[in-house]
This record gives structure tokens, sequence and C-alpha cells, in this order.
């Protein structure tokens, strides 16, 4: 496709079906959102084109990367580092089995880093070939929506390549927010945490939700110290209150240091290069690392959404009905951007029912009831379903909980002090 | 003296006479009124069901056992007085399982079982069966004390190093594994106890222990009780053929508690319990040859099951002999034995363990005298309530040989007290048993093979998925994951999940609920998978990897049907 200038004569087209659009659906952002749509698009007989910024394992408003958050800075290398992570536990609890090791074993970190920083880049090449695969053109640069059926990308030398498409999807995800106290700056985000240099020896986590639970969980399992600070009185705000406490006493018995009700006031640098964290108890820590885990917000900011007249929520996400389409007939939006349920099956499913809808005749809602999913915690947590608390507050009638509470087998023998837990309410 | 033994429950024993019952529940009804139970203390002649838990603490007398003999009547007289509504022979899964939910639905129940060893034996055994002391439980602590080699492995890919490589001790595992046995011994004594169910544990003796004397009486070295329901759960014990040398063969109890870890060993046996012990000592770093008689391990399991965990357990190290039958073992002057089978002799081993089949423990328990009839195997033949060919006597578990697994006995054992007791006569349900077999990487199962289903349905569809998991993509070892979903092709059902690879077993425990509950392939489609597990792969087949067709002219009428279905 060469490069085009603006026409305003075809972005007045009334006529769909005799406007001649370079693509029949132009997506910003591939992540697993975008890419899930261009490609089924594209098999449904759709010209599809697609644009993302370039790959970087640390994203900001210039780089990114087609994988999207997921594959890059996600999911998949926060499985690595939990897997990695996970095996402190395993060897302490092999000596019980009878297993003779070394009193402390020795973990290489940069080589950790190294293999995940491998991983991602094969994946990213392997989503590269996918998109070719299903004849999606590939652009790199940031897109910019110009007009309902109108984008613009910005290369990396700074040319402009504007196109017409009959649909616009904005699939830009979403990036890790920084809470503005003192001394800011000299915090990481979960991006930096997948791709730190040095392994931290003592770590302050700020936040409670998943983000946070999963990297206290890491770097405790690889033999940091780690404080977790978090304003509620348990950790994972939303999910089932017994099931919180569960995952907070498992936190505790490895070994985390947890700081209930308690927010940071303020970062400061030491003399010899580490980081004073304040909290509004009065109390300091000193730390290699601070993570601030305070939430992701969604990427519209740069989107020139205005220009549409996109509507965006009081958060920044882009509105959409059960669609994914936005208040613009001809312009969409699924995955984090729009802030629905933040789960890569998530935007998969919202990815595949926008393509079934626009290009295979069959509308389609994607479906939010019962999707399960998972916290990497060590151990983890899964869920499907209502929360005992949702389950009373919904119910029409009474409910039924029955639990389980147990020390699983191998732990009998291991000696390890882990409880797991099962819970089912029932309507 | 027989030990821990708790008196009989008077008014559920008579319960079935309403005019005893109101007497007995009469506040000022005397001692002396005509009753066997004379030589009992005074706080048993009142006591309804709610006290039968303080009963435990009393011995009952020989006299009162005399009094209780008296009766041999085979039919099921109503008004006839038993020692106990129901008595079981022997301990296990599905008879703790039975007396316990009998006691709970107000039976007075007696159980009987042989004192305490790692080794079977007509005279050993213990309260918990072969599952808590000889199976499933050690099984399942050996197999994770296996696993951390590999385990070890997998972390040098992702940053772990050891100075020097671990190695294992056997002794430590073998006491702490022995010590969890003793606990949950104990455990299951306690749960029969607070369930208010008489334990009698049978004194090893050479000779029969406990003896069917009639449709309603029990021996038990040489003391008799009486009883409404006799139910038979003796399980089964490992079955090692005679041939030549066959006397320095261990099999899966011994192999359990071995004193020293073997340093090559070689399994004759190709079913799961061969291939879990070769797991164990493949990962605990021994030499081990598996020999079976068949071209492939596992027969009865789905064929790409049986291909792809061969494959991945040879890759690990496990030297696999094929269509190879053991015909002799010799012992040479080092103390090593040798294996002679039908294509040769291998030499060297340390051990030879036959995993070569369990047979039901039938012999000595009277049966053929009192009438129960067994199949060629020696197993106990049940009707669908697991009632025998004599009214009074059940069976559940290994010794009716129908579907070996704990949970199915504890199914059959549950469903045989609500039978008797509840008045609900429950049939077990065997459709979409899942289970697994725990050899490394692991299976899970649940409903039909393929060969299965093209059997029953005829046409079906397959959907397979073969690869790397994201662990091994980090640690560069070369384990992969199967995963397998059969469908009707007509009405889409998944009537079979198969997974080979680590955790399957978890993991088909939750889909066989679905397949369970008849779900079809739109349902597992439209479930939002969980990401990032292997689990997931199971709710995003897209495309099938076959379509089995019998008749070709149902071809063109379900082919768009089958591929709109299949999501294509």
């Amino acid at each position: 496709m060469s490069r085009k200038m603006l026409n305003d004569g075809e972005v007045n087209q009334t006529n769909e079906d005799d406007a001649h659009y370079d693509f029949d659906l132009f997506v910003i952002g591939a992540g697993s959102g975008g890419v899930r749509a261009s490609r089924f698009s594209a098999n449904f007989g759709a010209k599809v084109g697609i644009c993302e910024l370039p790959f970087h394992p640390i994203s900001s408003e210039v780089v990114g990367g087609v994988g999207g958050t997921c594959v890059i800075r996600g999911c998949v290398p926060k499985k690595i580092l939990v897997y990695g992570a996970s095996f402190g536990g395993e060897i302490e609890d092999a000596r019980n089995y009878g297993w003779e090791v070394n009193e402390k074993v020795d973990f290489n970190w940069k080589k950790l880093l190294q293999k995940k920083t491998d991983e991602i880049v094969r994946l990213n090449g392997i989503y590269k070939r996918l998109l070719a695969n299903a004849g999606v053109k590939l652009f790199e640069g940031e897109g910019k929506i110009v007009g309902p059926n109108e984008v613009e990308v910005i290369q990396l030398d700074g040319t402009k390549l504007s196109y017409s498409a009959k649909h616009i999807l904005i699939a830009t995800g979403s990036r890790a927010h920084r809470i503005s106290i003192p001394g800011q700056e000299l915090a990481i985000t979960s991006d930096e945490a997948l791709s730190l240099e040095e392994f931290p020896k003592h770590a302050v986590v700020l936040g409670g939700g998943y983000i946070a639970v999963e990297f206290a969980s890491i770097w405790r399992g690889l033999g940091a110290t780690v404080d977790l600070c978090f304003r509620k009185e348990l950790p994972l705000r939303g999910f089932d209150d017994e099931m919180r406490a569960v995952v907070a006493r498992n936190l505790e018995g490895r070994g985390v240091n947890l700081h209930p009700r308690t927010n940071l006031t303020k970062l400061e640098k030491t003399e010899d290069g580490k980081i004073k964290a304040t909290t509004d108890h009065g109390e300091d820590l000193i730390a290699d690392v601070v993570l601030f885990a305070t939430g992701r917000v969604p990427n519209t900011k740069r989107l020139n959404l205005e220009a549409a007249g996109v509507e965006l929520d009081e958060a920044g996400a882009v509105k959409v009905d059960e669609y994914s389409r936005t208040n613009i007939p001809s312009i969409w939006a699924v995955g984090d951007v729009t802030n629905r349920m933040n789960l890569t099956p998530v935007a998969l499913m919202e990815g595949t029912f926008f393509a079934n809808t626009v290009f295979n005749g069959k509308p389609s809602k994607p479906d939010y009831r019962d999707v399960p999913y998972a916290v990497f915690s060590i151990p983890p947590l899964s869920v499907v379903g209502l929360s005992e608390e949702q389950a009373i507050e919904q119910a029409h009638g009474d409910i039924l909980v029955f639990t389980s509470t147990f020390n699983p087998m191998k732990n009998t023998v291991s000696g390890s002090r882990d409880s797991s837990v099962c819970s089912r309410p029932i309507r | 003296m027989a030990s821990s033994l708790t008196s009989p429950k008077l008014t559920t024993t008579i319960s079935s006479s309403p005019a005893l019952q109101t007497l007995f529940f009469r506040k000022n009804l005397p001692l002396s009124f005509s009753n066997p139970f004379l030589s009992l203390p005074k706080t048993l002649t009142s006591v309804p069901n709610r006290y039968r838990r303080s009963l435990s603490h009393h011995h009952y007398s020989r006299g009162f056992v005399a009094a209780a003999s008296a009766d041999s009547d085979n039919g099921a007289d109503l008004s006839r007085q038993y020692d106990f509504d129901l008595f079981t022979i022997g301990a296990g899964s599905g008879g703790v399982r039975a007396s316990r939910f009998a006691s709970n639905f107000g039976a007075s129940v007696a159980i009987c079982e042989l004192p305490f060893s790692t080794i079977s034996s007509e005279t050993t055994g213990g309260v918990g069966g072969t599952c808590v002391l000889r199976g499933c439980v050690p099984k399942k602590l050996m197999v994770y004390a296996s696993k951390y080699s590999h385990e070890f492995e997998e972390s040098n890919g992702f940053g772990w190093k050891y100075d020097n490589e671990p190695t294992h001790d056997w002794s430590t595992l073998m006491a702490n594994k022995n010590a969890e046995l003793q606990r949950l011994t104990g455990i299951y004594k306690n749960i029969l106890k607070n369930s208010g169910v008489t334990l009698i544990e049978g004194r090893g003796k050479v000779g029969q222990c406990k003896k069917i004397v009639d449709p309603h009486t029990v021996d038990v070295d040489g003391r008799r009780y009486s009883a409404r329901h006799i139910l038979i759960s003796v399980g089964g014990r490992p079955f090692i053929p005679e041939i030549p040398g066959s006397q320095y063969v261990i099999d899966s109890d011994a192999a359990l508690d071995l004193p020293s870890k073997p340093t090559k060993i070689a399994i004759v046996g190709g079913g799961y319990i061969a291939l879990e012990f070769a797991g164990i000592f493949n990962g605990l770093k021994s030499d081990v040859h598996v020999f079976i008689r068949q071209k492939k391990v596992l027969r009865g399991f789905d064929e790409e099951i049986r291909d792809f965990v061969s494959e991945q357990m040879s890759v690990r190290g496990i030297e696999f002999h094929t269509e190879e039958s053991p015909q002799a073992i010799l012992k040479s002057a080092d103390g090593s034995l040798s294996l002679k089978t039908s294509k040769g002799t291998v030499e060297g081993f340390s051990h030879i363990m036959f995993a070569t089949g369990r047979r039901p423990n039938t012999r000595n328990l009277g049966l053929e005298e009192v009438g129960v009839k067994l199949n060629k195997n020696g197993a106990i033949e049940v009707d669908e309530y697991s009632r025998t060919s004599v009214p009074s006597i059940w069976a559940v578990g290994d010794v009716t040989d129908r579907l070996n697994l704990t949970p199915v006995a504890l199914m059959e054992g549950g469903a045989l007290a609500k039978t008797l007791f509840q008045n609900e006569p429950t049939k077990p349900v065997y459709r979409a048993v899942p289970s697994a077999v725990f050899c490394q990487p692991p299976i899970g199962q649940v409903g039909l093979t393929e060969e299965q289903a093209i059997q029953e349905y005829g046409d079906i569809d397959v959907f397979t998925a073969n690869f790397r998991p994201l662990k091994a993509t980090l640690s560069g070892l070369p384990d992969r994951v199967f995963m397998k979903l059969i469908l009707s092709a007509k009405t889409q059902k998944v009537v079979g999940l198969h997974m080979c690879g680590e955790d399957s077993p978890e993991i088909v425990q939750g889909f066989a609920v679905a397949v369970k509950a008849g779900l079809t392939k739109a349902d597992f489609d439209a479930t939002v998978g969980v990401h990032p597990t292997a689990s997931e792969e199971f709710v995003t087949m897209r495309t099938p990897t076959r379509k089995i067709r019998k008749d070709p002219s149902s071809e063109g009428k379900t082919d768009s049907e089958t591929k709109a279905a299949a999501g294509v």
C-alpha cells in the first residue's frame, strides 16, 4: 500500500457501499485484542491494516511492540518469573522428601531475565508472523484517529501515513499508573520490574491488587525481603473476602511482610543509593526497589479521539456498547482500553466477537458471565463466578457455602505451611 | 480379648420391632426384662442414638456373645435380633465409607480389619486399606519425592544453580512416608470411632482370621458376630505369576517400603502401577527398565496417549522392552538378579518388580460355603446395587473388580449405605468416571478413548493439541503436553477428554464435571480461558484434527454442520 495524502472528498463519502477505503478495518494496537480482531476479520475476507509502536520491554508513549502487554510485559514474562521464583520453595520442600541440597542454592537473576527476554522476543516474532499469515498489513508507528473513517500513522522517522478505513478498531490497551507522591520518579512500575538489571535484595511494593501480590511473591520466592503495603485490611479488593484472607496468610507464611492500611507518603534517595520509603504510619522502609503497582490506565491520551468525537468515561477508557462499538458508528474498541474485564482471554473474546459482528454478518455480544481467572501469587488463587459477598447481594434467595480447608498431601511431608482453600457459594 | 471393642447399639438393633422399641424407651424399664444383654453395664439399657459415642469405652463380655450367636436363620427375619445391622469385613476405602455412612443413617455397624503392615498378606492389612497404606497415598508421596530431580533440572533454565548436584537419601523418604501413613491410619480409626462404628482388629494368625459362617454370621478369630447385612470389602492384592525365581521378585507393597533404593530395577508390567513405579525410581535416579508383553504400555487407554506417554518417559531415560514375556529370574553369586525373557536375558538388576495385576482377596473367607458366587478371576459377583448372590451379603470395592479406584469404592460404599439404611435404593453410576496415572509426565482422562467412541458413536470429531509448555521453552527440556477432545459428531457432546503432561490429573478433575454433565464443544468454546495456563487449550481448540465417519453416506449431510460447529 503506497503512501496516501488525506483527501477531503473521500472523508465526506456518505454512501458506504460505493466508498473506496484503503482498508475495511484499521486497528490501532497489536496486542491481544487487536491481533485477534485483525486476524479473524482478515479470515472473514476483510482487508486489514494494523499499526503498533516499535518493540521494547518497557512501554511508553512511543514504544510498545506487537504482542502487546500480555506477551511483552504482562502475562507471559510474569508467568516466567513466577516459575523461576517457585523453584525456591520447591527446593526447600525437597529436603523433607530426602533430597540433600546445598544450604544455599545460588540464583542467577541475569540468566532468568535473559531467558525471559529471549522468550518475549520469540513470541513477538510469532505474533508478527501470525499477522502476516492472515494477510494483515502491519505498520510500525504511532496511530491516531483523524476522523470517523480516517487514521494516521506516524512512523519512526517522523513521516506520516494516512489511511481511510471503513471501520477503525482501537486496541491500545493500558499502562501502569504511577501515584504522584514526592520522589515518585524513584519508583518503578511493573514494566521495569519485569526487566530489572539487578535483583532487588529488598523490595517495597505499594498496591493491593493482583500485580502487587504477584510481584511480592516473585521477589520473595527468589529470596528478597519484601514489604507489601496496601490501603485496605487485606489485599485483592473485590475478591471473595475469605480467599483474600487465605492469600494474605499464605504470603505471610512465605515471609512477605504485610503492611495493611498503609500508604506511602514520600520516597527519598539515601546516601548509599537505596530508596527510603516513608509510610503514612511514619515508618521508614529502606529498599533497593520500590514498585508502584497502583493500577493501570487506558492508553487514550494521544489517540486524538476528540477529532472524531469518540466518548471516554471518567477513567479515560473508551466507552463502548455491548458490541464493542463506540458512539461513532465506524469506530470500535476492544481490550484494556475499554476497561471492561482486563484479561487477555477476554480481549480475545471481544476481538473475536467484533470480527463476527462486523465482518461475518453475525452480530454477537461477548459474554462476561462466569469468566475464570487467576492470580499467580505463590501459591496461586483461581476464581470463577461470584464471590460470597456478590452472591449474597445478587441472590434472589438464600445461598449455601461449601468450603474445604486443608493441608495438601505434599505439604504433610514437606512441612510447608501453605493452606489450600476451596470455596463454593451456591445460589 | 479383642481390642477397642464398642458395644452394640441396642435401640437400632431392635428398631425393627415396634413393640420392643417402645418398651426400651420407657424410663422405668427394669434391667431384668427378658434381655439377652443382661451382663451389660446399666448405662446401656436405655440408650437413644445420640449416646452411641459414649459406648465406645465399654467392652462386652463373652456371655453376651454366646447369646447373640444362637441364631442362624438365613432369611430376612425382621423380628430377629442381630448384634449389628451391618458387619463389614475390610476397613479400606469402600468398607469405611459404607460403614461410616450407614452408622450416620442410624445403623449399628461393626467393621473388622487385619492388623497394620506396609506389606499385605493373609494376616496383615490395616485400617485405611490399600489406598491409604499401600496404594494411592504412599504412591503419591513417592511421586512427589521423585519429581524433584526433574524440577532441579528445570530450575537450571530459570537461573538456579547448584554447587553440587542434589542427591537423594532413601531412608529419609521412607521414614517420613511411614510417619505419614501412621498418622493417616490413626485418622481413619478416629473417623470410625467418631461415627460410632465398632472396630474389631483381627489378630494375625496363619489360616483364617475372618470368615463368613452363614449369611448372617461372621467369625473373627473365633469370636462370632451376627449381622442383618454383611459387607465384604476386602480389596485386592498384587498378583505375581509363578515362574522360576519368582521368590526374588518384589511387588508394589514391597516397592513402597524398600530398605534401600534400587540401583538398577526391572519392572515387569505395562499397566498404571508399572509406569508409576518406573517414574518414581527413574526420578530417584535408579536405572529403570520396563518389560511389557504387549507392543505398547497402558492397554485400554487412548492410543495416542499410550504413544505419547512412552515417548515422554523414554526421553526421561526409562528403557522399554516391548513384546517381551518374563520366563525366569536368576540370582547370581554377587547377589544381582537377571531377568530371562522371551527375547533374551538382561542382567545386573538390584531389584526385579512385577506389576502384573491384582487379584481380589476372596480366599479363605468362607464364601463358597455360604453360597457367594465368584467370577473366574476370584472377584465377587454383584448386581447393580452391590448385592451378591446371597441376599444378606453385599460387596464393594476392588473385591468386586468393577472399576478399581478409591473414589469408585467410596461411591459404591455410599450408595450401599443409602440402599440399606436410607430406604433409597441407589446404584453407583460408572459413566464418565475420571482417573489418572501418576507416571511422569502424568495422565488424566475422563470418558471414552477414541477407539471406544468410534465403537459407540460411529461418527466422531477429534481435536488434539501437542505442544511445548511455556516452562519447557525456558528450561530447555524436551517436555511436551498432549491434550485431546473427542466429540460425538452428531450431538457435538464431549464424550472423551484426555491429557498427558504436568498437572493433568488436577486439570482433568475440573473438566470431568463438564463431561459428566454432557456439555458440548460449543459450551467448552464459550468458556473463557485462564491465561497463561496449559488447561486453557481445552477451551480454545478451533480446528478438528480429524473427523471419523463410519458411514460414508453420512458425510454429505453432516459435513457443513460439523464444519460450522467446529468454528472454522
